[in-house]
C-alpha cells in the first residue's frame, strides 16, 4: 500500500468552516446511542488527563456517552494494540504512530473514514502534508492528532551568555565551537557539565531518530523511495559519513559530550547540559522541574551556511477501531477531541504539539514564547518526513544498536575509512531489512 | 479381583489428575508445540498471509548478527553467574551450615534478593550503578579508585548485568546447598575427623561428592535460569542514561524485540525453540558430567 495525495488543498469551505465552528464551540448533533461506553488507548500517559478532560466536556452534552481510559508507554501501547486489535479485543478509539496503522489499514482493521470525516479532514484544518499522510491509496484513515517527533534546539541563555556567546548557532560549525566553550570540565578531568546532549546510549529507535537530525541536515536520508514506489537506505554515502563524524568527534575529539554524563531532557531542565535537541513536551517537563531555567528553542541548525535547516514531521493519528460496535459515537468523539480548541488545549496541558494549522496560538505565545520555533517555524525551514512503513521501526531499532557502539568505537575517530565502513555496514543492514519486508529496490 | 482393584485405583488416580495435566498442557506444552509450529511459518502479528517457509527462519537466524551478539552475551553470562555464584554459595553455605541464630539471620539476608521482584531491583541496581551519583562509585571513591561507567561502558556493562545476577541468584544456591549438607550424615564427617582429615580434605572427600546430586540441580536449575535473563536487561537499557541494547543483547530480550517490537512471530519462534535446545544441551551436559563423575 502506498501513500496517495488526494488532499483536495487548504481553503475552508463555507459548510465546512460552518460545522468547524460549531465543532469547536461545543458538540454538534448526538449520534450516540444512550448508555454508549467508549474504550480509549493512549500510548501517551501524559495525555490521558486531556483525554478525561475533554471527556468530561463531551459528556456534558452527550449524558448517555461514559468513557474508560488506559494508558500506558507507546511501545506497550503498540503490543497491546497489535494483539487486541486484530483479535477483536480491541478498544473503540487509540492514538497510535503511522507505522503501526499502515499495518491495521493494510489488513482491514481500521475502516477508511466515514465520508464527513473525510470530508473535515480536507476542508481546511490540516495542511496538505498531514492531510497526504493520512491519506493511502486515496482515501483517509484517522484523524492527525499530536505532532509526534517535530524537534528543535533548545539553548540554556544564561550559559550562552555566562560563556560570551551572543545568539544561537545556526550552522553546525556554530554548533561545535558553541558546545566546545558551553562544556564544563572539572579539575579531575570529569565532565561536569555537557556543551550538548545527544542521544548516545540506551536502545530502540529514539537513537536512530537523533541520528537523523545530524543525517538529514548533512543532507542524507535514513531510506529513500524510489519513483517506483520502493525503498533503499539513503545514507551510504557523504551524508552518512559526516553525520557519523560529528558524533564520533563530539564524544570522542571535541568532549563536548560524554556517554558517563546526564543526558536529555531532565539534564537540561536541571542544567547538565546547555543544548538540547528535542520536541514541544520538554517545554512542559521544564515549566514542571524547573519554571526558573532561561532558555530558549530555535531550529535545529544548518549542516553549513547556504544550506537549509531541516525539521522532522510526523503526525500521529487518533482512529476508531475497525470492529468498534460504537463506530458513529467513537468518530463524533474523535472529531470533537481533535477540534481546534482541544488541539490548544493539548498543547498547554502536555507540550505535545497538535497538527491543525487553524489553532489561535497567541493565548499560548504570550504566556510561552519558547513554542513558537514549534508552532510558527521560520519560512526557511525545510521539512521531511516520517516513512510510513511497518519496518522502518526495525531500520531505525537495529541501527541504534550499531549507533551506539560506534558512538565510542575509538577505531573510528580521526579514521574516515573506518567510518565509511561501519556506515556501509549500517546501510547493508537497512537494506535487508527493507528486502525482508519486500520493499527494497532501487529503481 | 485385586487386579481389578488396582487398575481402578490407578484410574481414579490419573482421573484426579487429569484436570492438572490438562492445564498444564494447555500452557505450557500446547504454546510450546505452537511454537514449534510458528517457527517454519513466516507468521507475522498482523498479516493477511502467513506462508510456510520451512527451515527459513532457522536459516536467517545463522546469519543473523543480532542473534549471534545475543547468543555470546546470554553465554557468557549464564556461565559467568553460575560459575560464580555456585563457586560463592558452596563455601558460604559450609561455613553456614551449623546451626544457630546467626546462620539463620545471615541466610535470611542472602535469601531476601531472591524473593525481591526484579523490576523495582533493577530500577535500583541502575541507580547503584549510576556514573555520577551512584553508590557503586561512591565507594570506590572512597578507597581512593576512579569512577566506572557501569552501565554505559560497551565493555563493562555485561559484567555489570552478571554482577547483580550473581547478587540476585546466590541465596537460592546457598539455601540449596545448606539444605543438602545438613543432609550429609555427620557419621561420614566424624569418621573423616578420626582418620585425621582436615577441614579442607573433608570438603573434598566428603561433603563435595555427596553434595554432587544437589549441586547437579543447582547448576541446571541456575544455567536455565540464566539464560532466560530478560528484565533486567531490558530494565537497564531504557532511557538516555542506560547501558548500550548491543553490548547486553540477550537472547530472551532479542526474541522479544522480534516478537513485539517487530512483530516477527515466526522468527521469535525459531528463535525460542533453539534457546530451548540450547538450554536442554547444556541440562544434558551438566547431567553427563555430574553422572559420569559419579559412576567413577
Amino acid at each position: 500500500m502506498t501513500r496517495g495525495s488526494s488532499s483536495r488543498g487548504n481553503g475552508l469551505r463555507r459548510r465546512e468552516a460552518l460545522a468547524l465552528a460549531g465543532a469547536a464551540a461545543g458538540v454538534a448533533a448526538l449520534p450516540a446511542n444512550a448508555d454508549t461506553k467508549l474504550t480509549i488507548w493512549t500510548g501517551y500517559p501524559e495525555i490521558q488527563p486531556l483525554y478525561q478532560a475533554v471527556a468530561a466536556d463531551y459528556a456534558k452534552s452527550h449524558p448517555g456517552v461514559t468513557f474508560d481510559f488506559f494508558s500506558t508507554s507507546l511501545r506497550e501501547a503498540e503490543q497491546k494494540l497489535t494483539a487486541a486489535v486484530p483479535t477483536g479485543t480491541g478498544p473503540d478509539i487509540f492514538d497510535i504512530g503511522t507505522n503501526i496503522s499502515v499495518n491495521f489499514i493494510d489488513n482491514g482493521l481500521i475502516e477508511p473514514n466515514p465520508p464527513d470525516i473525510d470530508a473535515h479532514l480536507k476542508s481546511g484544518p490540516y495542511g496538505k502534508f498531514t492531510v497526504d499522510f493520512f491519506t493511502l491509496d486515496g482515501k483517509t484513515f484517522g484523524l492527525p492528532f499530536l505532532e509526534g517527533s517535530r524537534a528543535c534546539m533548545f539553548w540554556n541563555k544564561t550559559y550562552f551568555q555566562q560563556a560570551g556567546i551572543a545568539a544561537p548557532p545556526t550552522t553546525f560549525p556554530e554548533l561545535i565551537d558553541d558546545a566546545k566553550k558551553l562544556v564544563q570540565i572539572d579539575a579531575q578531568g570529569r565532565m561536569t557539565r555537557s556543551g550538548i546532549s545527544l542521544r548516545l546510549s540506551g536502545q530502540g529507535s529514539g537513537i536512530g531518530e537523533k541520528f537523523r537530525y545530524v543525517l538529514e541536515a548533512a543532507g542524507g536520508s535514513m531510506i529513500v523511495r524510489t519513483p517506483s514506489g520502493k525503498w533503499h537506505n539513503g545514507f551510504d554515502n557523504q551524508a552518512g559519513r559526516d553525520a557519523l563524524t560529528f558524533y564520533v568527534d563530539a564524544v570522542q575529539t571535541w568532549h563536548i559530550d560524554d556517554p558517563k554524563v546526564p543526558h536529555d531532557a531532565d539534564a537540561f531542565a536541571s542544567g547538565a547540559t546547555a543544548i538540547l535537541w528535542r520536541e514541544s513536551w520538554v517545554i512542559g517537563e521544564i515549566q514542571s522541574k524547573n519554571p526558573k531555567l532561561d532558555y530558549g528553542v530555535v531550529p535545529i541548525p544548518a549542516w553549513r551556511a547556504g544550506m537549509p535547516r531541516m525539521m522532522l514531521l510526523q503526525p500521529e493519528g487518533v482512529y476508531v477501531n475497525g470492529q468498534s460496535s460504537n463506530k458513529a459515537a467513537a468518530w463524533d468523539f474523535v472529531k470533537y477531541l481533535t477540534n481546534a480548541p482541544n488541539g490548544l488545549r493539548l498543547t498547554e496541558m502536555t507540550g505535545w504539539l497538535a497538527p491543525r494549522q487553524d489553532i489561535d496560538w497567541k493565548p499560548l505565545l504570550a504566556k510561552t514564547p519558547q513554542f513558537e520555533a514549534f508552532v510558527a517555524p521560520p519560512a526557511d525551514i525545510k521539512y521531511y518526513v516520517e516513512p510510513v512503513l511497518t519496518a522502518f521501526d526495525e531500520v531505525e531499532s537495529k541501527m541504534a544498536d550499531r549507533l551506539t557502539s560506534a558512538y565510542v568505537d575509538p577505531t573510528l575517530k580521526g579514521n574516515p575509512q573506518n567510518v565509511a565502513a561501519k556506515i556501509h555496514e549500517m546501510a547493508e543492514q537497512t537494506d535487508q531489512i527493507l528486502k525482508d519486508a519486500k520493499l527494497y529496490g532501487t529503481g | 479381583m485385586h487386579y481389578r482393584r488396582r487398575a481402578g485405583l490407578w484410574a481414579w488416580c490419573y482421573l484426579m489428575l487429569l484436570p492438572v495435566l490438562a492445564i498444564y498442557a494447555y500452557v505450557r506444552i500446547v504454546p510450546i508445540a505452537r511454537s514449534f509450529e510458528l517457527s517454519f511459518y513466516d507468521w507475522r502479528l498482523i498479516a493477511r498471509v502467513r506462508p510456510f517457509v520451512g527451515l527459513a527462519n532457522y536459516v536467517r537466524m545463522a546469519g543473523d548478527e543480532n542473534f549471534r551478539i545475543a547468543l555470546w552475551n546470554t553465554t557468557v553470562y549464564s556461565l559467568a553467574t553460575v560459575l560464580i555464584s555456585t563457586a560463592i554459595a558452596l563455601p558460604l553455605a559450609v561455613a553456614l551450615a551449623r546451626r544457630g541464630k546467626t546462620s539463620a539471620v545471615y541466610q535470611t539476608i542472602y535469601f531476601l534478593p531472591v524473593i525481591t521482584p526484579m523490576v523495582p531491583m533493577a530500577i535500583a541496581w541502575k541507580w547503584i550503578y549510576d556514573y555520577n551519583y551512584g553508590l557503586l562509585n561512591y565507594v570506590l571513591s572512597l578507597i581512593g579508585l576512579p569512577p566506572v561507567a557501569w552501565l554505559t561502558d560497551v565493555h563493562i556493562a555485561l559484567w555489570a548485568l552478571i554482577i547483580m545476577g550473581v547478587w540476585k541468584g546466590l541465596g537460592y544456591s546457598l539455601v540449596i546447598f545448606l539444605v543438602g549438607i545438613r543432609n550429609i550424615p555427620a557419621t561420614y564427617l566424624e569418621a573423616a575427623s578420626l582418620d585425621g582429615a582436615s577441614e579442607l580434605q573433608k570438603f573434598w572427600r566428603v561433603t563435595l561428592p555427596l553434595l554432587r546430586p544437589i549441586l547437579l540441580y543447582v547448576l541446571v536449575t541456575s544455567t536455565i535460569n540464566a539464560y532466560n535473563v530478560f528484565t533486567q536487561v531490558y530494565v537497564m537499557t531504557l532511557g538516555s542514561q542506560a547501558a548500550p541494547g548491543q553490548a547486553v543483547r540477550v537472547l530472551v530480550y532479542d526474541i522479544y524485540q522480534n516478537a513485539f517490537q517487530y512483530f516477527r512471530m515466526g522468527y521469535a519462534s525459531a528463535e525460542a525453540i533453539t534457546l530451548t535446545f540450547i538450554v536442554l544441551g547444556f541440562t544434558l551436559i551438566q547431567f553427563r558430567a555430574l553422572r559420569s563423575q559419579e559412576a567413577a
